[in-house]
């Protein structure tokens, strides 16, 4: 007989440590994409902050979880940040397509 | 304590495994096939766990969030690779590396919006699974546009 609690233990156990493990290789990619943005020419930089912006979206998404750390108004922010950020990579790569 | 030990293991299992297939290059167990087994060991786990004894909610709810944190545990490698490949490859490989670095950006970008749906199916959270599936649909177009900015605003200059 398993006791339910033990069961519970393991599992939320394991997903803290999931979650906390991959928000740390998240933030590692999020040092990357900084330094991509802040070489190169427009292009890459624009890359690099795209980049940036999904790895921070996603963190601070993984964050507010009531599962994890429960902070509720980072989801606004994560949200803002994936959707804005990929829109805002979009718009930005159509003003820098010029036939030169 | 027995808690850490199992998910030290189970880290260093679902690790191990995703590192094994980007080591290869190809897939060692094929995805179709994988979610079929991983399938038929949720029902094997369930079925054990109902006949000792345990609740079918919460070892259901329970298995599903190890499963979430498999998935949390395997989306880790491919960010740690796309990342020393970020700091890898400079500026000595040619006006080219850009492309190299777009498709680098496209492994974190859909590593994590596909983390970001498989984790929210699995724990219950739809919010999470709306914004990563709306994340998803968006980064093909983004990696396009990127890609046509840089060879028409740069390349393409360089090249005349």
């Amino acid at each position: 007989m398993i006791a339910p609690n033990i069961l519970n233990d393991f599992a939320e156990t394991a997903f803290f440590w999931a979650a906390l493990v991959f928000m740390v290789a998240v933030s590692i990619a999020g040092l990357g994409a900084l330094r991509l943005s802040l070489k190169g020419e427009a292009v890459t930089a624009l890359m690099g902050v795209s980049s940036f912006t999904t790895v921070a979206g996603v963190g601070l998404y993984l964050i507010s979880l009531p599962e994890l750390f429960n902070v509720g108004f980072a989801r606004d922010t994560a949200i803002a940040l994936l959707v804005l950020g990929t829109v805002g990579t979009i718009i930005f790569a159509r003003l820098f397509r010029t036939e030169g | 304590m027995y808690e850490e030990i199992f998910t030290l293991i189970y880290a260093a299992i679902v690790m191990a495994f995703v590192a094994w297939t980007i080591r290869k290059g190809s897939f060692i167990v094929d995805p179709s096939r994988l979610a079929i087994y991983a399938a038929f060991i949720f029902a094997a786990l369930l079925a054990i766990l109902i006949l000792l004894g345990v609740d079918i909610g919460i070892a259901a709810s329970a298995l599903m969030k190890l499963g979430a944190a498999g998935i949390l545990f395997a989306g880790t490698i491919p960010i740690i690779a796309a990342t020393v490949g970020f700091f890898r490859f400079g500026e000595e490989y040619g006006p080219n590396i850009f492309y190299a670095r777009n498709h680098i950006a496209g492994v974190i970008d859909t590593d994590c919006s596909l983390v970001m749906i498989f984790v929210g199916i699995l724990i219950f959270r739809f919010d999470l699974v709306a914004v990563g599936f709306f994340f998803f649909l968006l980064l093909p177009f983004s990696g396009n546009a990127l890609a046509n900015a840089y060879y028409y605003s740069y390349q393409r200059r360089l090249n005349k």
